[in-house]
C-alpha cells in the first residue's frame, strides 16, 4: 500500500510540470498585453510600465531590485523558461505570485478568501446529492416501472443533458422571478451572491439554487448507478437466500443488498467531490458566486495570469489528491481490492 | 393500477404542497428584515443609528488602498475614507479646503505650500500630519510596492518625483515638511493648476500603519475620510463603511455605506429593482422608460424622491483618433472631410436617447463652454465635406464613389458595434469606402500602442477638471498617451506656456487658443460628451453624483 501510495504521489509531478507548462505558453499566445490592460485606456509612461513589468519578473533586473538594460538602452524580457523555473521555485515556497489586476494582492491571499466560499458550496452540493441521488436510485429500483420510477429516470435524463449554467438560469427565473412576481414577493429565493452583512436574506439561503444546480448532473448520475446497482444485486443469489430466510422486505433491501449496492455509489461521489472542490466555474458564474471558480473565470477575462495558473495549480494538486484519497480508500471499502500485490496473487 | 397511480399522484400532490410551503417558510425565516437602518446581521455597531445604510453599487475595484486608485470604483471607496488636501466644487468651479486649511505659491507656481489643519485624524485616532502626506506621495512612486502605482504620473511635475520612481532616490525631493501641519510641494516646472491635481483621490496622507501592515492596508485601508472602513475588501461580494465619529469636518449623515459588488450592470439593476441596492447605473437603451418610471433629477446630479434619474453631463469625450503617421489619415483634409460627415446627433439620438450630446469640441462644456472653443469640423455638412475631398484629389466616380478606403477599429462590446456602423454609413454616404475592424479590449489596446492603425475609437474621462487635462495627456507630442503621435511645436509651446501663466483668464486664453489650433488639425474626431445615465431608489431623500461619476456619499443622506 504505501509503495502504491509513494507511486502515485510520484505520478503527480510530470501531471503537474505538464499543466503548468502549458498555461505559461498560454501566457505568450493568447493576444493583448495584460501589463497593458492594467492601466486601461490611460496608457502608462515608460518608467512606470517598466517598474510593473520588472515587479512582475516580466524584464530583468539587477540583484539590488533596480531594472536591468542591454547597451542601447532597452529593457531585457526575461525568457520564458526562466519565469517558469522562478514561477516553480516560488511554488515550492507557498508563493504564487501576485496578481496583475488586484494592485498588491497575492494569488495565495486570494485564494484563501475564495476556497471557503467553494468548499462550503461543495459541501452542501454532495450532502443534496448523495441523499437525492441515492434517495431517489433506491425508490425508482424498488418501485420499478412505477409512476416514481419513470419520474426518476425521466428527471434524471433531463438534468445528465442539461448544461449547468442553463439550469442555473432556469432556476433563477422560476424561483427568484417568477415566484416572486406570482406570490405577490412574498416566497422567492435570492439568485446571486453569497449574502453578507446588509444582504436581503440571511447567508445559508443564499446555498440553495446554486448547491442545487452544482449537484443536479451528478445527482441524476448517482441515481442511475444506485438504480442499476440495486438491480443487480437484487437479483443475486445471496438476496433470494434472505428473502428465503423470511426476512422482512426492508431487512433485506438495508442489511444485504444497499450494502453492496453503495460501493461504486460512493466512489462516484467521492470523486466528484474533488471535482466540486475544483470550483465549479459556470455555476459560480453564473450565481455570482464569489469562490475560486468564479475567480478564475473572472481572471481569464483580465488576463490576469498569475492569478489563473495559481487557481489552476491549487485546483490540480486539490483532484490529484483527491482521487488519490478515492482511490485508496476503494481498498477499505472491498477488501477484494489489494494495491502493489503481484498480479498473479490477485 | 389505476387506482394506485391516482392515489400516489394525489399523495405525491399534498406532499409537494407540504415541500412547498415548508421552504416557503424556512425561506420566511431566513430573510433579513429587508431595508431598513438595521438589516439583520448587521457587522457590528454601524446601522443602529438613524442615518441608515445606503446601498451602492460598484464593480470589484482594482484598488482600495489610495495608492493606486484610478478608476470609478476605487475611487469612490477611496472617497469615503480619504480626504486629500483640497476638494473641487463642480457647481462653483472653485477649490474648497479638506485637509488643508489654506495654501499658496510663490510667484512663478514653483512651489506650493499647504497648511494642513490641526484637528484632522486618521480612523485609528492619529493625527494627521504634513509627513503623512509626503508619506502617501512617496508610496505612489515607490517602485519597491509588492505591485507599483500606475497613477504615478500624477506627481510627475513634482521635482524628484520621476527620480524615485526610476529607483535614484529613496524619498521625493521635492517635498519638504518644515513642521508638522506644513507640507511643501516643489515643482520641475511651473504649474499654476497644480492645486487641483492635488484634489486627486490619490494624493492622500496616509499613516504609518500603511508601511507597518502594507497587506492589511490594501483590503482595510485607514483614512481620514468621513467614513471608516467596518471589516475588510471582500473581494466579489462587498466592502462596507461606517461613519467616523471623530471626522474634523461635518459628519456623515449616513450611519455606513454598503457597497454591493456585483456581476455587471445588468445585475445590479436587477438587484435595484428588488430594493436590493439604492444606486446603480441604468442598462443601454432603457433610460427613457426608467425615467418615466422614476423621475428625472433636476440638475442631473442630485437625486431626491421622485426624481431619481442623473443624466447629467459628464467631463469626458468619445472620440476617433487619427493615426497621423498614416498617408492617408495624415492629410489634414481628410480628417476635416471625415468629421463633417457624421452626424453626431443621430448618433445621439437614436442609440443614447439624447442623454448624450453630440461633440462640438474636443472640451466638454463642462470644461469649458467658451464658443471659441467650438470646432468648425464638428459640424454635420456631407456637402462641404464632399466638396474638400474633391479639392483634396479624391473626386468621386459616376456612383459617387471616392478612391479613399478607410480602415475603423473599435473595441467589441459595449454597444461600440453600433456607434461604428452608424459612422460607416456616414462615411460611406460621402463615397468613402470603410473597412471595419473590431478587436477584444485587450488586443486592441496592444494594437493600439503598436501603432498602423487609421481610425481607432477611444474616450477621455478628465483626470482633473481644466482644460489643461484634455490637451498635454493627449495632443503633447510626448505625452504617453497620445495614440496618433500629433506632434505640432506650435501647439506643444501654447501649453507650455499656459501652464505658467497664473492668471486664470490669460490662461484660460492661452488654452483655447491650442484648443482651436487642434480644431483645424483633427487629430481626432470628437463624436459626443458622455453623460449620466443612472438612478438612485426612493429611499434617498439626497445624494450628489459629480461630473466625474463620483458620490459624495458623506454627504448623503436615506431615510432610515
Amino acid at each position: 500500500m504505501g509503495k502504491y501510495i509513494i507511486k502515485r504521489v510520484l505520478q503527480f509531478i510530470p501531471v503537474f510540470l505538464g499543466v503548468t507548462l502549458i498555461l505559461f505558453s498560454l501566457e505568450n499566445i493568447v493576444p493583448g498585453d495584460p501589463i497593458r490592460l492594467i492601466a486601461g485606456d490611460k496608457k502608462l509612461d515608460p518608467v512606470t510600465e517598466n517598474n510593473l513589468r520588472a515587479s512582475f519578473h516580466l524584464i530583468e533586473t539587477n540583484d539590488d531590485g533596480t531594472i536591468k538594460y542591454d547597451e542601447s538602452g532597452n529593457t531585457i524580457e526575461t525568457p520564458m523558461w526562466e519565469r517558469y523555473v522562478l514561477y516553480v521555485g516560488g511554488l515550492l515556497h507557498g508563493d504564487l505570485g501576485v496578481s496583475y489586476q488586484k494592485s498588491g494582492q497575492t494569488v495565495s491571499g486570494i485564494l484563501a478568501d475564495k476556497y471557503p466560499y467553494t468548499v462550503r458550496l461543495a459541501i452542501v452540493a454532495i450532502i443534496l446529492e448523495a441523499v437525492l441521488g441515492i434517495g431517489a436510485g433506491i425508490v425508482s429500483a424498488l418501485k420499478r416501472y412505477s409512476f416514481w420510477d419513470i419520474f426518476v429516470t425521466f428527471l434524471s435524463a433531463l438534468f445528465v443533458s442539461m448544461p449547468a449554467f442553463w439550469l442555473g438560469m432556469l432556476l433563477q427565473l422560476f424561483f427568484g422571478v417568477f415566484l416572486k412576481d406570482a406570490t405577490g414577493t412574498a416566497f422567492y429565493l435570492p439568485i446571486s451572491g453569497a449574502g453578507g452583512p446588509y444582504a436581503e436574506f440571511q447567508d445559508w439561503v443564499y446555498y440553495i439554487l446554486p448547491a442545487f444546480t452544482l449537484a443536479a448532473i451528478s445527482m441524476a448520475y448517482t441515481a442511475r448507478i444506485m438504480r442499476s446497482q440495486l438491480l443487480e444485486v437484487m437479483n443475486q443469489d445471496y438476496i433470494r437466500t434472505a428473502k428465503a430466510k423470511g426476512l422482512s422486505r426492508r431487512d433485506v433491501v438495508i442489511h444485504h443488498a444497499l450494502k453492496n449496492a453503495l460501493i461504486p455509489v460512493v466512489t462516484y461521489i467521492g470523486m466528484d467531490f474533488g471535482g466540486l472542490l475544483a470550483g465549479a466555474i459556470l455555476t459560480e458564474t453564473v450565481f455570482n458566486w464569489p469562490g475560486v471558480g468564479y475567480e478564475t473565470y473572472r481572471a481569464i477575462t483580465q488576463r490576469d495570469w498569475p492569478l489563473v495558473l495559481g487557481s489552476v495549480t491549487v485546483i490540480v494538486v486539490v483532484v490529484m489528491v483527491i482521487n488519490l484519497i478515492v482511490d485508496v480508500s476503494y481498498a477499505f471499502l472491498d477488501p477484494r481490492i489489494r494495491f502493489g500485490a503481484p498480479k498473479n496473487e490477485r | 393500477m389505476e387506482d394506485k397511480f391516482g392515489g400516489v399522484s394525489r399523495r405525491g400532490f399534498i406532499k409537494g404542497g407540504a415541500a412547498a410551503a415548508a421552504l416557503a417558510g424556512l425561506a420566511g425565516c431566513g430573510k433579513n428584515n429587508a431595508g431598513g437602518a438595521s438589516s439583520g446581521g448587521s457587522p457590528s455597531e454601524a446601522g443602529s443609528g438613524k442615518g441608515g445604510v445606503l446601498k451602492y453599487y460598484i464593480n470589484d475595484p482594482v484598488a482600495i488602498d489610495p495608492y493606486n486608485t484610478q478608476e470609478t470604483e476605487g475611487t469612490q471607496v477611496a472617497k469615503c475614507l480619504f480626504d486629500s488636501l483640497v476638494k473641487y466644487n463642480y457647481t462653483t468651479k472653485e477649490l474648497e479646503p479638506a485637509a488643508a486649511e489654506s495654501w499658496e505659491s510663490n510667484d512663478d507656481a514653483t512651489t506650493w505650500t499647504f497648511h494642513i489643519r490641526k484637528d484632522c485624524k486618521f480612523h485609528n485616532g492619529d493625527t494627521v500630519k504634513a509627513g503623512d502626506f509626503k508619506r502617501g506621495f512617496e508610496r505612489i512612486c515607490d517602485p519597491s510596492m509588492k505591485t507599483p502605482s500606475d497613477v504615478a504620473y500624477h506627481l510627475d511635475p513634482v521635482k524628484g518625483a520621476k527620480e524615485m520612481q526610476a529607483g535614484k532616490a529613496s524619498e521625493i525631493s521635492g517635498i519638504t515638511c518644515p513642521d508638522d501641519n506644513t507640507l511643501v510641494i516643489e515643482l520641475a516646472t511651473p504649474m499654476s493648476e497644480w492645486p487641483l491635481v492635488c484634489a486627486h483621490q490619490a494624493l492622500v496622507p496616509v499613516p504609518q500603519a500603511a508601511l507597518d501592515d502594507p497587506d492589511s492596508f490594501l483590503v482595510a485601508p485607514i483614512g481620514n475620510g468621513p467614513f471608516q472602513m467596518d471589516g475588510t475588501w471582500v473581494s466579489g461580494q462587498y466592502i462596507n463603511v461606517k461613519k467616523f465619529d471623530g471626522y474634523y469636518g461635518t459628519p456623515a449623515k449616513l450611519d455606513a455605506v454598503n457597497f454591493s459588488i456585483q456581476k455587471d450592470p445588468d445585475t445590479a439593476f436587477k438587484e435595484f429593482q428588488a430594493g436590493n441596492i439604492d444606486f446603480c447605473s441604468v442598462p443601454a437603451g432603457r433610460l427613457a422608460e426608467v425615467e418615466q418610471q422614476y423621475g428625472t433629477s433636476d440638475d442631473g446630479y442630485t437625486v431626491t424622491p421622485k426624481k431619481q434619474v442623473l443624466t447629467g453631463a459628464q467631463a469626458a469625450t468619445y472620440w476617433i483618433i487619427c493615426e497621423m503617421a498614416d498617408e492617408t489619415l495624415g492629410k489634414k483634409e481628410v480628417r476635416q472631410a471625415l468629421s463633417l460627415a457624421i452626424n453626431r446627433q443621430n448618433i445621439c439620438d437614436t442609440l443614447f436617447e439624447g442623454s448624450r450630446k453630440p461633440a462640438t469640441s474636443c472640451f466638454p462644456p463642462l470644461i469649458d463652454d467658451s464658443p471659441e472653443s467650438t470646432w468648425e469640423y464638428c459640424d454635420y455638412n456631407p456637402d462641404k465635406a464632399k466638396e474638400i475631398l474633391e479639392a483634396a484629389g479624391y473626386a468621386a466616380d459616376a456612383d459617387g464613389k471616392r478612391n479613399l478606403t478607410v480602415k475603423l477599429s473599435y473595441n467589441s462590446g459595449g454597444g461600440h458595434e453600433d456607434i461604428m456602423s452608424i459612422i460607416q454609413g456616414d462615411f460611406e454616404a460621402i463615397g468613402v469606402t470603410v473597412e471595419q475592424n473590431s478587436q477584444e479590449w485587450a488586443a486592441y489596446l496592444t494594437a493600439l500602442d503598436d501603432g498602423g492603425f487609421q481610425l481607432a475609437r477611444m474616450g477621455w474621462i478628465a483626470d482633473y477638471p481644466n482644460m489643461d487635462n484634455f490637451l498635454y495627456p493627449n495632443f503633447y507630442s510626448t505625452s504617453s498617451n497620445n495614440y496618433g503621435k500629433y506632434a505640432n511645436p506650435e501647439f506643444d509651446k501654447l501649453v507650455e506656456d499656459a501652464r505658467k501663466i497664473t492668471d486664470e483668464d490669460e490662461r484660460k486664453a492661452e488654452y483655447r487658443k491650442a484648443c482651436k489650433l487642434l480644431g483645424d488639425d483633427m487629430p481626432v474626431i470628437p463624436i459626443m460628451f458622455y453623460a449620466h445615465d443612472h438612478v438612485g431608489s426612493e429611499k434617498i431623500q439626497s445624494l450628489y453624483f459629480d461630473p466625474a461619476g463620483i458620490a459624495h456619499l458623506g454627504e448623503a443622506s436615506i431615510q432610515a
